[in-house]
């Protein structure tokens, strides 16, 4: 059991270092990329807990995850492509206006 | 420690397989497209080759025919070549990356080698061996995803050319990578639906046995839109024949390597012609009954049975490979509407249509 | 977890660091690559097969070949401005530990109540094949299935409309070559 904490507590250390990097990246593609890596650290977490239930719910919903994080991505980046059309700029501080 | 030492001799096997089977490649291409476009082709280097050494004395003949066959040119030759020229990187980019670059356009290629069998199980000493270094239930999946991690060595390749060029080839490749892969994925589906498995050691198997009582159950009879899709789809992953736009040397130097030189740029044309052969491999495991020989039933288990699948197996794969070079041989480079249109309006639709043919189809039956 | 399965994780976080400590947006990407590579590789540690092979097709392979594509067309310089001060990390590392360690309590207590043997025998049926994952997929999970497929629909169409550019009267060269985007 002690074994498969260890990845819920890696997946808790790669979360913290995703959500650090929300807060403190300021190019937009490096925030979502850093969601992207806190949605793994909650997949990983998932998986670790369907290995401990002994059922496939875990995966399934880390299935489900991937799938969102797919759409995601493709609207997530089309609109930081439509903003940079917008404001020649990712960063999320040049971004600071509410109509232009 | 038996195990270690049988899964390193498989290893070792199984990327020499690969690397013959990729040098095999570059010598059919030279001396293939000469061939073809009506030229004699590499033909001097070590024909002419005399010496005193005894020891050279008896195998003389054979050199001088690999050289007049341009064996020895394409193979030794180019490879000395490309270790000592220099090796150029451009200024203002990662020599990390740029160095990295062809090692990961290589390495999914050879791990997906991994997951393939190259003969029939057989017992040795009383210890079953299996043919493949990674016996995993997903194999075919396997296949797929090294496929799309290899986007990465060439995106990473044309972003450190640092020039207009490279980085069009680069965007070139993975849309047209991440384009023919979808249909990949879907006659893979469908073959999936028809042997009921992802294993592809489990796939071959099936394919010894007959449907309608004469016809091998062989994937190109039961699914013969897939071998085309994938045989289209795997010409347009290698980057080669009618489809290298991303290297297109009339438009863009030569693509995401432009700035390469020396052995990185051996490395990519090694990936490539290793790839080649994947996907001669694919195709013969797949849908050409792998190590199977049509009405023979090879007695199980046995050691000779196995070389000779295995033969079996070479034999249809080198056939795959001059199929894809003469193909590119052959036809004209597509321009790049044509090769996106072809992909996601006719290949896609296809497999799609092929995929759920096949599941009523196996609903019924 | 054995040698090689904490190595894999080792990478996974020195590769996460080097996402959000990397100024340059494009290595942050590579360095991102590289850690949804290793968590794939703790998915197979953990025998979820079928998620560790569809997280290197999923993620790797198209998640963040359209994020490089991204980044390449817009060839972005590296974050300007001045350096992120140590204090502002700090705070940041700080304020994100406790907010993670706050769910810990529970979990530690939930899985403090099962016996070693129950774990033992669940680890040993919980193998993430193929077929196992499918059968989930398909019938208990038929609904929520249909519906991923919709949102995957959805943001395929999202995406085209965000994308697309409005306007793209582009006027005909003088030399008679008609640019545009048909």
């Amino acid at each position: 059991m002690s074994s498969v904490l260890t990845y819920v507590g890696l997946s808790m250390v790669l979360f913290v270092i995703g959500a650090v990097g929300v807060c403190l990246r300021r190019n937009a593609i490096v925030v979502f990329m850093c969601i992207e890596m806190m949605l793994n650290a909650v997949n990983l977490a998932f998986v670790a807990f369907s290995k401990l239930h002994g059922n496939l719910d875990g995966q399934v919903a880390v299935f489900f995850v991937m799938v969102i994080a797919a759409a995601e991505s493709a609207i997530g980046l089309a609109i930081i492509l439509s903003v940079f059309r917008n404001i020649e700029s990712v960063e999320t501080t040049d971004a600071g206006q509410l109509k232009w | 420690m038996f195990e270690l030492l049988v899964l390193l001799i498989k290893v070792g096997f199984v990327l020499n397989i690969a690397l013959v089977l990729g040098s095999l490649c570059t010598w059919l291409e030279r001396k293939g497209s000469a061939l073809i476009q009506d030229r004699v082709g590499a033909n001097r280097a070590g024909a002419f080759v005399e010496s005193d050494r005894w020891y050279l004395k008896p195998i003389l003949p054979v050199i001088r025919m690999m050289g007049w066959l341009g064996v020895i040119n394409t193979l030794l030759c180019d490879s000395l070549k490309g270790l000592w020229k220099e090796d150029f990187v451009p200024e203002g980019t990662s020599k990390f990356l740029h160095a990295v670059a062809p090692i990961i356009a290589v390495m999914p290629i050879m791990l997906a080698f991994a997951v393939l069998p190259l003969a029939p199980d057989f017992y040795l000493f009383g210890y079953r061996i299996h043919p493949r270094v990674a016996p995993i239930d997903a194999g075919l999946l396997f296949v797929l995803a090294m496929g799309s991690v290899a986007v990465y060595g060439v995106a990473i390749a044309g972003w450190t050319g640092n020039n207009k060029f490279s980085l069009l080839g680069a965007l070139r490749a993975a849309a047209q990578m991440i384009s023919y892969e979808l249909p990949m994925g879907l006659v893979f589906v469908a073959l999936i639906v028809v042997y009921g498995t992802l294993d592809v050691y489990s796939i071959v198997e099936q394919q010894g046995d007959l449907v309608l009582g004469f016809l091998p159950k062989w994937g190109v009879f039961m699914q013969p839109v897939g071998f085309v899709v994938l045989l289209l789809a795997g010409m347009a992953e290698t980057k080669r024949g009618p489809f290298d736009l991303p290297e297109a040397e009339s438009e863009l130097a030569a693509g995401y390597f432009t700035e390469y030189s020396g052995m990185k740029f051996l490395l990519f044309w090694l990936g490539e012609f290793c790839e080649i052969a994947l996907f001669a491999l694919l195709l013969a495991l797949l849908f050409f009954g792998g190590w199977q020989i049509p009405w023979v039933q090879l007695p199980e288990g046995v050691w000779w049975a196995a070389l000779l699948g295995h033969f079996v197996l070479m034999t249809k794969v080198v056939f795959f490979c001059v199929l894809q070079i003469v193909i590119r041989w052959t036809l004209p480079r597509f321009r790049y509407d044509q090769l996106m249109n072809l992909g996601w309006k006719l290949l896609l639709p296809v497999s799609l249509a092929n995929l759920v043919l096949t599941a009523i189809v196996k609903v019924l039956a | 977890m054995n040698v090689i399965s904490f190595l894999i994780g080792m990478t996974a976080v020195v590769s996460g660091i080097c996402v959000v400590g990397l100024r340059n947006p494009l290595f942050s990407a590579f360095a991102l690559v590289v850690n949804l590579l290793a968590v794939a590789g703790l998915y197979a540690s953990l025998d979820a097969h079928f998620l560790a092979v569809s997280q290197v097709v999923v993620y790797a392979g198209a998640i963040m070949v359209l994020v490089l594509f991204v980044l390449m067309l817009l060839n972005l310089k590296s974050e300007s401005g001045r350096r992120l001060g140590f204090v502002r990390c700090a705070t940041a590392l700080v304020v994100g530990c406790m907010v993670v360690m706050s769910a810990l309590p529970p979990i530690l207590a939930h899985f403090s109540g099962m016996s070693s043997s129950t774990v033992s025998d669940n680890m040993m049926s919980s193998v993430g094949t193929v077929q196992a994952i499918g059968r989930e997929l398909y019938t208990k999970y038929v609904a929520q299935f249909e519906l991923a497929s919709l949102v995957l629909l959805i943001g395929i169409v999202g995406a085209v409309m965000l994308a697309k550019r409005k306007n793209v009267e582009l006027a005909p060269r003088p030399g008679g070559l008609v640019g545009g985007s048909k």
